[in-house]
């Protein structure tokens, strides 16, 4: 029986639900290990004029500090451009830079050389979000321009222009399990890296380079992490690298683990972003014309926020054909943490841009704004040519949203939904469909390849190890999956190792939702060459030359955990067998497969090119309860619908589905990164940031698949599924718009991102007359 | 004295002295006993991944809650059974919620997980199937940022109730009881140098050591000279507030006093008052979540608002005493309390005395308290026959938050006028107390939009609360505002028209 494509468990679900599961930080302590800490810079932006660490180092209990000069190897880091000190060296650029390391033997201790250390810090002014930045001319890198058509004959043809600003909040990542490294000193130099991580390759790198190693004296590995969603790409670097260099200093293991608030005061999150937008349309609510200019916050340093704002860019047409378009875009350098990556990766913010324009027209056209979606849809065979020139090939998005129009009922609940607004005085509902296009690939195109080691052990078990980390999204699963289909045997019969670079080098982070595409694609490769060399071994021993049967390894079939000879039934070997006969007769038992995207390429100076492999196509439809006197909002129902192709594992797809809806919804609703003044962040910890909790879930979520659509491109026919989910989250705040349009017409457009009660509530209360609650007359 | 803190810990007896004494519940499990199952996330109670639960005596039997175990200081613990998630499996298989959340993929990451089990288990101890409204309700002290919940409903809705064992099944009451029951009536001191921690078992015996340490039995060691009267004591209740103040801070105070194990605090009893009305005495040990019950045919409005009061596990830890001492102006239970009508019973060394509640809060986060005084119970009165008394609380977001504005409004009708009007906001000032000049508004007259449009308005002026992280001074305003007018809007929804306590 076929693996892929079975709703099977979670490589780990069994010992997840009885604790058994470990995590990094539940290891016992190796002998002698010290715990590490930072001392952390006070103010967001200021020149370090002192440290003095003499008393530190006489706490008892403290084994080493250290500062920047005590760096051997590199101290200034980063994933793409290396731009960040890892211990501020003259400036601190963020509150919260680390100024020194320590090492201790305890808690207790660590918090008293923290204490004893004696900062003293030039303040100097902080730059702290995108006005500010733009006003100053405080930017990272030039601006990048994508376009296409003509935007003069554009807003020539159109009825009418929208135009406006619309602000994008960041998100943290929140993931459960906090950055947490261990680092173990080895013989001749060698450092042994434990490291939540969804980037172990770069972590090894990062490390090597901050002791000033080869990178071989350094491996890193993950078992698995607590969540990731992005946060764990580039930012679980330092926590490794601080780790390491203590360990290095001390030749003790060392582990570092941030609390929570340190966590998210001192890591990088979703960037927020603000789109200055003029958008032309017809009366029929067609866009003729795009004119966008984004900026993103990205905090300090470069750290990987080239990407994120390329693919903003590249998601600022979302579901829509325009024909039409200029997306301008710049990265705002602030004295935040470095923004990072977050599941969406800069897609959300480009589409919340776009799709907030779509809305803006509905009003303004007086339309419905499913009908103006609908009507701007990519097609099939025509409007079907990105801004960046790639084609929408096998576009099933007309399809999603008239069959989601449908399923959920939209217009009938349209009409309810005004009879509510036109009657009630104490709440509001609203309702909106809104779709997803993502692009999988990651769009720096190197990133876009995987090896993978597959191990036949002479029992006939399987073990195999890719780049792929963990993080909960079921990658190990889907490429069990794969190497059991791969080599005709049982499920349980194939393991996955743990993720480390002594087995897989040079590889890409687990990310951009490709962990499955690349790694699975690579462990296939692998299963495939094992499966032709063990194919002649097969032959050889199913032959039978008296009845006519030549040995063919052709015709070698390998399923059930058996070879079989097609050509005549019942002819057949354990695979067990064949196995030990390849052993014995000095056959290969163990395979690299490699794999490297094929048929994507992106002129970045042109803006023009094909970046992506395909798209991964959804659309959800939200509807909200709002009442009027608090501005608090619920989702009451969620439809949603996507084309995942044929999911190598639809139970775990699911998961990925509904968790990415629920996280995009909080991004767009109670999620709000709150600032003082100083930079200091005000909600750092859950109980003054609200993620989604399980009563935030909609009661009523009807989630499916488009029926196996014919996807010819990607492993097996599935598609990723990591990020697009989130997107859809959006729906959530259109709908919110959309009930407020009920109440004041062009209010909504004041509507940020993230529609908290209070935005609500504000936005409802910018009416002529301030008494909410009552209709306006 | 007993100079040990003990309890059973997944059947076994555990016995804790010296520093230790002085860790998180969560910490000795996963430090000291290799228990890590139970995660630590957020340190504050907030995120339920910490989840264990606690047995404790409760009228002959033993009744296992689940709590935060990251905010939960050992001396809480003591004479309770703790059982942690490795004790909830079947032996040798799953349990029926484990086996129900690998099929439903309810674990992704998996970090989150165990605190589901465990609070799952807290949930289906009736040894029924829960639906998916009480797996909601009962789960709002968990967080998941994986699954978006939907496969964890799934799971609890979809798990077998009679293949899921209660925790007195795995550990029978008979085996428990008679260690329980000896150590409750044990007082308790440990000692870690100058620091000591305290549980009396009775009132005399906690006032008594509060006023002079160093002469009773309890005596400090006084290593470096702290005798008598140098460092007030910390008094401990439930502890959610204390326990996230240590991990925050590193900071504890070098004399604890734990009150929940007095005999008689855990009391709860109607009572009829000289003024012919019904008071309910809350001792102070009763938790939140027996207040919530014993509310139940009181007082169902409080009831439905206490729901979103913290979640299970800070409910089953946090007590109504120590929501009220914290004096927070962000403290659930102050406004409702404030527009009742409350009353402190409170006692020291040899002297007791009752005070109204509008007299016990003095300022932000200051009672009428003096050193080596204690609450021992608060006296509720309950509404009577056209009486209402109606709760509003608006925070980010719905569950497990805390207050951005909370109000209270108690009010009778006499025909269409409105009388005994008592309007309380919280969230808004730096204490909670009565909104005069709104109550002037409408004490008297009919109740009308446009006589509660005033009252709005007079609501909104009343204050001058600040900016925050839960909210800004505009918002805060137009709360003050709008939920008088929402209040209007549900009296002539018809809600309370000529009826007694809503139903």
């Amino acid at each position: 029986m076929s693996a892929v494509g079975r709703d099977i468990q979670h490589d780990s679900a069994r010992t997840h639900v009885t604790g058994e599961s470990v995590f990094l930080d539940d290891r016992a302590p190796l002998s002698g290990e010290l715990l590490a800490g930072v001392v952390p810079s006070p103010c967001a932006h200021g020149r370090v004029v002192r440290v003095d660490v003499a008393a530190a180092l006489q706490v008892p209990g403290v084994h080493a500090v250290m500062t920047a000069g005590d760096i051997r190897g590199h101290n200034r880091f980063g994933p793409v451009v290396h731009d960040e000190d890892l211990i501020a060296e003259e400036v601190a650029v963020f509150l919260g830079q680390p100024v020194a390391l320590i090492a201790a033997e305890s808690d207790t201790a660590l918090r008293a050389g923290v204490a004893a250390v004696a900062v003293e810090m030039e303040e100097l002014a902080p730059i702290l979000d995108i006005d500010a930045a733009i006003e100053a001319g405080s930017f990272l890198g030039e601006e990048r321009t994508i376009a296409c058509g003509d935007l003069e004959a554009g807003f020539a043809a159109a009825d009418g222009v929208v135009e406006g600003a619309v602000e994008i909040g960041g998100q943290e990542q929140f993931y459960l399990e906090s950055q947490v490294a261990i680092a173990i000193p080895g013989e001749s130099g060698q450092m042994q890296v434990l490291s939540s991580t969804q980037h172990p390759s770069e972590v090894q790198a990062l490390v090597a380079e901050a002791l000033g190693v080869p990178f071989h004296l350094v491996t890193c590995e993950c078992k698995r992490m607590g969540g990731a969603f992005g946060g764990k790409e580039t930012q679980a670097a330092p926590p490794a690298m601080m780790a390491a260099l203590l360990a290095k200093r001390t030749g003790r293991a060392v582990r570092f683990r941030y609390g929570k608030d340190d966590d998210m005061r001192f890591t990088g999150k979703r960037h927020p972003f603000k789109s200055f937008y003029r958008a032309g349309y017809t009366r029929d609510g067609v866009l003729t014309a795009l004119d966008v200019r984004l900026y993103s916050n990205g905090g300090c340093s470069t750290d990987l926020s080239a990407a994120v704002l390329e693919r903003a860019m590249l998601h600022s047409d979302n579901t829509s054909f325009i024909p039409n378009v200029r997306v301008r875009a710049r990265i705002c350098k602030t004295n935040l943490p470095s923004n990072t990556a977050f599941r969406g990766f800069g897609g959300p913010q480009g589409v919340a841009s776009t799709e907030h324009v779509l809305h803006e027209v509905a009003v303004a056209t007086g339309l419905d704004p499913l009908d103006v979606r609908r009507a701007n849809c990519y097609g099939v065979g025509e409007r079907n040519v990105t801004p960046y020139g790639q084609i929408v090939t096998h576009n099933t998005l007309p399809e999603l949203f008239d069959t989601l129009r449908d399923e959920s009922g939209y217009d009938a609940r349209r009409a309810e939904v005004d009879a509510f607004n036109g009657e009630s005085r104490t709440q509001l509902r609203g309702l909106a469909i809104s779709g997803v296009k993502f692009g999988i690939s990651f769009t720096r195109r190197t990133l876009n390849q995987a090896n993978a080691l597959v191990n036949i052990y002479l029992d006939g078990s399987v073990m195999v190890s890719t780049g792929a980390t963990e993080m909960g999204q079921g990658v190990n699963t889907r490429v069990r999956q794969v190497v059991a289909d791969g080599l005709g045997v049982d499920y349980d019969r194939v393991i996955v190792a743990v993720t480390s670079t002594d087995k897989n080098n040079n590889t890409s982070p687990t990310a951009a939702s490709s962990g499955t595409d690349l790694n699975g694609a690579a462990a296939l490769e692998a299963c495939n060459q094992l499966r032709a060399r063990l194919a002649g071994v097969a032959a050889e021993m199913l032959a039978e030359p008296d009845t006519g049967l030549a040995a063919e390894p052709e015709a070698m079939v390998f399923a059930d955990g058996v070879v079989r000879d097609q050509r005549r039934p019942g002819r057949e070997v354990r695979f067990e067998e064949v196995v030990t006969n390849a052993y014995e007769q000095r056959v290969s038992l163990g395979e690299r497969g490699f794999y490297a995207t094929p048929g994507i390429e992106f002129n970045r100076a042109t803006g023009k090119g094909v970046p992506f492999r395909y798209f991964t196509t959804g659309a959800a439809c939200s509807e909200v309860l709002i009442d009027r006197f608090t501005g608090e909002m619920v989702v009451t129902r969620l439809d949603l619908i996507m084309d995942l192709g044929r999911p190598i594992n639809p139970g775990i797809d699911r998961g990925q589905v509904i968790g990415g809806y629920v996280q995009g919804m909080g991004w767009c609703t109670t999620e709000e990164l709150v600032y003082g003044d100083d930079g200091r962040l005000l909600s750092y910890s859950p109980t003054t940031y609200k993620i989604p909790a399980i009563t935030d879930l909609p009661p009523i979520c009807n989630v499916r698949f488009l029926d196996a659509p014919d996807h010819p491109i990607s492993l097996h026919g599935s598609k990723a599924v990591g990020e697009p989910p989130l997107l859809l989250g959006l729906s959530a705040w259109l709908a919110a718009k959309d009930a407020l349009r009920y109440v004041l017409p062009g209010n909504e457009r004041k509507l940020a991102l993230p529609a908290t009660g209070e935005a609500i509530l504000l936005a409802m209360e910018s009416a002529p007359r301030g008494v909410a609650g009552r209709t306006q007359e | 004295m007993r100079e040990t803190i003990d309890f059973l810990l997944n059947g076994a007896p555990v016995s804790v002295a010296g520093p230790d004494g002085w860790l998180m519940l969560s910490e000795f499990l996963r430090r000291r006993r290799a228990l890590t199952g139970t995660k630590v996330v957020c340190a504050e109670g907030d995120c339920g991944s910490c989840a264990v639960l606690v047995g404790r005596l409760e009228s002959g039997r033993v009744v296992y809650r689940s709590i935060a175990s990251c905010i939960a200081q050992l001396i809480q613990l003591d004479a309770t059974h703790v059982v942690t998630v490795e004790a909830l499996r079947d032996p040798g298989e799953l349990n029926a919620f484990q086996e129900s959340m690998a099929r439903e993929h309810g674990a992704q990451c998996g970090f989150c997980t165990p605190g589901f089990v465990v609070a799952t288990q807290g949930l289906m101890e009736a040894g029924e199937p829960v639906d998916s409204e009480r797996a909601r309700r009962g789960l709002t002290g968990n967080l998941c940022r994986c699954t978006g919940y939907d496969a964890i409903v799934s799971a609890v809705v979809g798990t077998d109730a009679e293949r899921m064992r209660p925790v007195g099944e795995r550990f029978p009451d008979a085996d428990v009881m008679p260690a329980l029951e000896k150590w409750a009536t044990e007082s308790v001191l440990v000692r870690d140098g100058r620091r000591s921690q305290f549980k009396p078992v009775s009132v005399d015996e906690a006032t008594a050591y509060l006023a002079d340490p160093s002469g009773s039995a309890a005596a400090s060691n006084g290593s470096n000279g702290t005798g008598h009267g140098a460092e007030p004591a910390t008094l401990l209740s439930g502890g959610t507030d204390l326990g996230v103040v240590h991990n925050k801070t590193g900071e504890m105070s070098d004399r604890l006093v734990y009150l929940g194990g007095v005999a008689g605090f855990d009391d709860v009893s109607v009572e009829r008052g000289e003024d012919g009305r019904s008071w309910m005495v809350v001792g102070a040990g009763v938790t939140l979540h027996r207040f919530q019950r014993e509310m139940a045919e009181h007082l169902p409005d409080f009831v439905e608002f206490m729901e979103w009061f913290g979640s299970p596990p800070i409910r089953h830890g946090g007590t109504l005493a120590g929501n009220l001492c914290t004096a927070s102006p962000i403290g659930d239970t102050l406004p409702a309390m404030h527009v009742l009508g409350a009353e402190m019973e409170l006692a020291s060394d040899g002297a007791k005395r009752t005070v109204p509640i509008e007299a016990f809060h003095t300022g932000y986060r200051m009672t009428v308290l003096r050193p080596g005084e204690i609450v021992t119970a608060i006296r509720v009165p309950l509404p009577g026959p056209g009486e209402h008394l109606r709760l509003m609380k608006v925070s980010r977001r719905k569950d497990m938050d805390i207050s951005t504005v909370s109000a209270a409004f108690f009010f009778a009708f006499d025909g269409d006028v409105l009388s005994d009007v008592r309007v309380a906001f919280g969230g808004v000032a730096g204490t909670v107390e009565r909104a005069a000049a709104v109550e002037a508004v409408l004490e008297g007259r009919p109740a009308t939009l446009e006589r509660f449009e005033e009252a709005a308005v007079v609501a909104e002026a009343a204050y001058t609360p600040m900016t925050d992280v839960r909210g800004s001074a505009a918002y805060r305003k137009a709360l003050c505002r709008n939920l008088v007018l929402k209040l209007w809007h549900q009296i002539d929804a018809g809600r309370f028209a000529g009826r007694g306590v809503e139903a």
